[in-house]
């Protein structure tokens, strides 16, 4: 265990810890490019020197191994200089894109800039190398040379976390450029990591290619719904419109997030998204809507069958199981899920799609409720009038509905989720806009935070049950998402 | 049914006639206020480099401004009609009336000309001549504090009373003012009937100066003016109402009713300009002018037509008046504001006092006059 | 401590203290101006805006109404790099970027609204400019119209040019038209 001194503290560290990790445990930053916690370490942004006593030149802090009795000094004169050399170095072939770049406002050039070097230009704007600009390399990504500082990280990500090495360095010394191997696409699943990663603009999202400005963002922190793994994330918004979301580096989950994952905002804001009621194909509005499917299931009653689904909260499916047991007092609901689950491709995809598979058995063990088979069964056999089911999980009774034809009630966000053959479709908030419990694959509580407002008159779910219930005669007087909980183990 | 008019002719006649003057005159008098509320901002305009109202328009016809008195009743017919919730509610509605009405029955008591022969038949011009005008005139002026003060006060507003405070204040002051600055112009006339007051001012004094009563009694005419101007609660007396700043009795007033206190203060600018010319002026009285023409001091004569006459005395009164009117404009468009205790001040320690040494010195001129 | 300065008032004599020697005086003023203005209403100052417009007086450097410089392609200058609409105090500038397929720069505004009666013509966007595309020198004065659709300007008449201006700007003028019909966004 070594003990090292920088910048005058004391501080005892891990045999192997490098001097940058050793600073950031006593809370001095260093500037780095180069170095990425969960990357290899590479040493060629030259930005992390620091000064060590006895030895004869600045080390690479990324690179350097604390020793006993190192004595690091990281705002010398020394350091100092030479960190406005390497940004100067750096920015001699760097193009004045800053208005039009991505980047900027999170770009790692303009805040080293701004904090260590604030020095003028001594090269001509005409005198700048030029590269190949905006070259779209892959579907979700456009990589512009110019920009380029060569630290590499996009080129170690390829290698080291989707083992897919797209990316490589092509021609040697000052000539040298990142390209696409020869033959490969970049194409791979985490490619958006690439924009997150690069310091500088050089590879930025197409999807947020010019969409907003990064200083307008408001960030909220909260889960990824894409599949059962229930990354964290961030989501970044102004004015009631997601732009992005990026990941929440955690020890327990993930550093990075999936492609997919990250275009699951979309869906909040696409065309298709549902604000009215549907009957039949008809769009009316809510309230009669809700009381057509109120009388409809008031008809039924004990004939109803009501499905939880793992892509709503554990609210939500506890509001439905209370639909089903307290107000309309039947025995056909089911709280039954068992996909199975695992990270699929090694990194964060998960083999189960929903989110929520965990929670929902919270749920079925407050409840209890039938099988998943026993329901199909009792649909097919026709006992069964009226079906209760989120859109997406009416797929699980696939084949029932389509022996049977009940009616069928579904919950749906966006219009393209509604499932063939459904009698009536209410509309509900996304989870991108109401708060919600998930369980993930791992059994770790993950709560979404609202960042933008519902459209107009879509109210969460559990409030759209709570109104079922008043309509079809029987009130169940949930005033919050949390009272629909009471007797389900969080 | 001839019998009936032949019986009843006097009485039918005389209705008919009262009724066509009142018809003419208060229409004449009403249709000049409206004009009085864009003279108003006109003349304050042209005094001060502006240009003044002229947007309203009908059919792209603006006439410089003409339609605005319309385009204002209109938007002041449609505001909302707001009755404050702790309002007294009869006698906030009441308090418009209080104040229009009294200023309005005046009118009736200002002879606008002498007289024209209608078939044959003398029809003065005057809607009602009463032996006591002035007095009259004195007395239901001061009825108009009642507007004020009910306003102010069925408003249950603080501010609103307090202004009506101010207001009471004010107008009980000055309205002694303005009794006593008439009592001499009573004492050389010997009458209180306006109409014999008028004609008695269609003399010469020595033998080429109209006896108009500016010119017997010039110090009551200032006097008269002040106080008149104060009983009117304009500019410089209008501390009742401080538009800008502190607001007064009419606070919680919107849409017509406060239109009706406002309109009765445009009503009141001609009625004390109508008075000024019938007390000081000669009325309806035109310089070396009689019943059968002009006759002039040299000698000179010019003989006119009964009904030329009738109508430039009738013209004559309304120059006259209009002439006040602008003046009372000019007046409150050019002095500040005076504050209260230097209003009250002007009020009993310089005007009352001059009021009645005014009385005292036209009873000594008249004694030494031999005339009483 | 409160600085107390005396001020010596000159006592009024008793011509002014009657006062109505200086209403007379303050009468005459204001009638004077009265006839003269009746007589002559040509020589009103007051103009009735914004009919009637005055020339700013001489070589102004008044901050005036806003208007988007082009490029000698006739394209804007503006890149859409949202530094005007940030630092805006008012809020007032509205801008959705775009992207050329084809041109070297990349970036353009599809959307360029400036609301002229949020405005405060401070000139804060013209200063924040990094391409030095958005300008003031219009020397037409923002926030007279007859309604407020008037007041909202967007990318299209910030891009054409005033009439009457000089023929440097007429003929980026004449680029901006045919920039824009090119476009087919006239």
């Amino acid at each position: 265990m070594p003990t090292i001194t920088i910048d005058g503290k004391s501080l005892e560290v891990a045999k192997g810890t490098t001097l940058l990790e050793a600073a950031q445990q006593l809370g001095v930053y260093i500037p780095r490019y180069c170095y990425h916690p969960k990357l290899s370490i590479a040493g060629n942004c030259r930005m992390c020197l620091v000064e060590v006593e006895k030895a004869p030149k600045l080390m690479t802090a990324c690179s350097t191994e604390a020793f006993e009795g190192m004595v690091v000094h990281t705002a010398s004169d020394r350091v100092k200089a030479a960190r406005r050399d390497v940004l100067e170095y750096l920015l001699i072939n760097h193009p004045l894109d800053c208005p039009i770049c991505d980047q900027a406002g999170e770009c790692g050039l303009q805040d080293y800039y701004m904090d260590y070097s604030l020095a003028k230009s001594r090269f001509s704007q005409a005198d700048k190398v030029r590269r190949q600009k905006r070259r779209a390399v892959g579907p979700q990504l456009v990589l512009d040379n110019e920009r380029c500082i060569l630290c590499t990280r996009c080129v170690r990500f390829c290698s080291e976390v989707t083992k897919t090495s797209e990316l490589c360095v092509v021609e040697r010394g000052d000539h040298s450029f990142i390209d696409l191997k020869e033959g490969k696409a970049l194409d791979n699943d985490y490619t958006l990591n690439i924009a997150d990663i690069c310091p500088v603009g050089a590879f930025t999202s197409r999807d947020f290619r010019f969409k907003q400005r990064v200083w307008f963002l408001k960030k909220t922190p909260t889960v990824c719904l894409g599949c059962a793994t229930g990354c964290l994330i961030e989501a970044h918004h102004n004015e009631n419109t997601i732009y992005r979301l990026v990941p929440r580096p955690n020890a327990e989950t993930n550093t990075w997030l999936c492609d997919p994952g990250r275009l699951t905002y979309k869906a909040v804001q696409a065309g298709d998204r549902l604000v009215k009621g549907v009957i039949k194909n008809g769009l009316i509005d809510l309230e009669p809507a809700l009381r057509e499917a109120a009388a409809r299931i008031d008809e039924a009653r004990a004939a109803v069958a009501v499905l939880g689904s793992p892509w709503l909260s554990v609210e939500d499916n506890a509001a439905l199981a209370l639909l089903a047991k307290d107000a309309l007092k039947t025995g056909n609901y089911c709280f039954d899920f068992n996909t199975e689950q695992g990270i699929k491709d090694g990194i964060l995809i998960n083999k189960d799609p929903a989110p929520n598979t965990n929670g929902v058995k919270l749920v079925k063990a407050a409840h209890g409720g039938l099988s998943l088979e026993e329901l199909s069964r009792r649909i097919t056999s026709g006992q069964v009038k009226v079906v209760l089911a989120e859109a997406r999980a009416a797929g699980f009774i696939k084949d029932a509905l389509k022996a049977a034809a009940p009616r069928l009630i579904a919950f749906a966000s966006n219009r393209g989720e509604i499932p063939a053959g459904s009698y009536a479709t209410l509309p509900y908030a996304s989870y991108f806009e109401v708060p919600g419990t998930f369980l993930n694959y791992q059994g770790l509580r993950r709560r979404t935070a609202p960042s933008v407002e519902a459209p107009e008159g879509v109210k969460p779910l559990w409030a759209v049950i709570n109104k079922l219930a008043a309509y079809s005669g029987t009130s169940l007087r949930l005033d919050s998402a949390d009272e629909a909980l009471k007797g389900v183990r969080s | 049914m001839m019998e009936f008019f032949e019986a009843n002719k006097d009485i039918l006649l005389f209705a008919g006639a009262a009724g066509a003057k009142l018809a003419v005159f208060l229409g004449a008098v009403m249709g000049f206020t409206a004009l009085m509320t864009l003279a108003e901002r006109k003349v304050s305009a042209l005094m001060q480099d502006r240009i003044g109202p002229n947007r309203a328009s009908v059919f792209g016809f603006a006439f410089n401004g003409l339609f605005q008195p319309v385009a204002d009743a209109i938007k002041m017919i449609l505001k909302e009609d707001f009755l404050p919730g702790r309002a007294e509610k009869l006698l906030f509605t009441l308090a418009p009336f209080f104040a229009l009405v009294p200023v309005l029955a005046l009118f009736a008591l200002i002879p606008f000309g002498d007289y024209v022969m209608v078939y044959g038949y003398q029809v003065e011009l005057q809607v009602a001549d009463l032996p006591l005008g002035l007095f009259f005139v004195l007395a239901l002026s001061g009825l108009a504090i009642y507007g004020v003060f009910l306003g102010g006060w069925a408003s249950k507003n603080n501010f609103a009373l307090l202004g009506a405070l101010r207001g009471a204040a004010q107008m009980v002051s000055y309205e002694v003012v303005l009794g006593l600055t008439l009592v001499g112009l009573m004492m050389i006339y010997g009458s209180a009937s306006l109409q014999d007051m008028v004609r008695a001012q269609g003399g010469l004094l020595f033998g080429f100066l109209p006896a108009w009563g500016v010119v017997y009694q010039p110090f009551a005419f200032i006097l008269f003016l002040v106080a008149s101007t104060a009983e009117n609660k304009r500019t410089p007396f209008d501390l009742v109402e401080g538009e800008s700043e502190i607001i007064g009795y009419f606070l919680e007033y919107s849409s017509m009713r406060f239109a009706a206190f406002m309109f009765a203060e445009f009503i009141e600018i001609v009625l004390i300009s109508m008075l000024i010319a019938t007390l000081f002026f000669g009325g309806w009285q035109v310089p070396y002018l009689y019943e059968t023409g002009f006759l002039f001091p040299g000698g000179a004569e010019l003989p006119l037509n009964h009904y030329l006459v009738s109508a430039m005395q009738v013209g004559s009164f309304a120059v006259k008046t209009i002439f006040f009117c602008w003046f009372s404009l000019v007046v409150r468009w050019t002095l500040p504001r005076f504050r209260f205790d230097q209003m009250m001040n002007l009020c009993w320690k310089a005007l009352l006092p001059l009021a009645l040494l005014n009385i005292l010195a036209t009873g000594a001129a008249l004694l030494y006059l031999g005339k009483l | 401590m409160i600085s107390v300065k005396k001020v010596n008032n000159k006592p009024l004599n008793l011509l002014e203290r009657i006062y109505l020697w200086e209403i007379a005086r303050g009468l005459l003023v204001t009638t004077g101006h009265f006839f003269t203005n009746l007589f002559n209403p040509a020589g009103i100052l007051t103009v009735p805006y914004p009919e009637k417009t005055i020339p700013l007086p001489g070589n102004a450097k008044f901050r005036t109404r806003h208007r988007l410089k082009l490029r000698s392609d006739g394209s804007p200058k503006c890149v859409a790099c949202f530094l005007c609409q940030t630092a805006c105090p008012a809020y007032c500038i509205h801008i959705e970027a775009a992207e050329y397929t084809e041109n070297s720069v990349e970036k353009y505004p599809a959307v360029f609204d400036i609301d002229l009666s949020r405005c405060v013509v401070c000139g804060m966007c013209v200063e924040a400019c990094p391409e030095d595309a958005i300008a003031m020198d219009t020397e037409e004065l923002p926030g007279g119209a007859l309604g407020r659709g008037e007041l909202l300007l967007n990318k299209e008449s910030l891009l054409r040019n005033l009439p009457g201006e000089p023929s440097l700007l007429g003929a980026s003028n004449r680029l901006a038209g045919e920039y824009l019909k090119s476009r087919g966004e006239r």
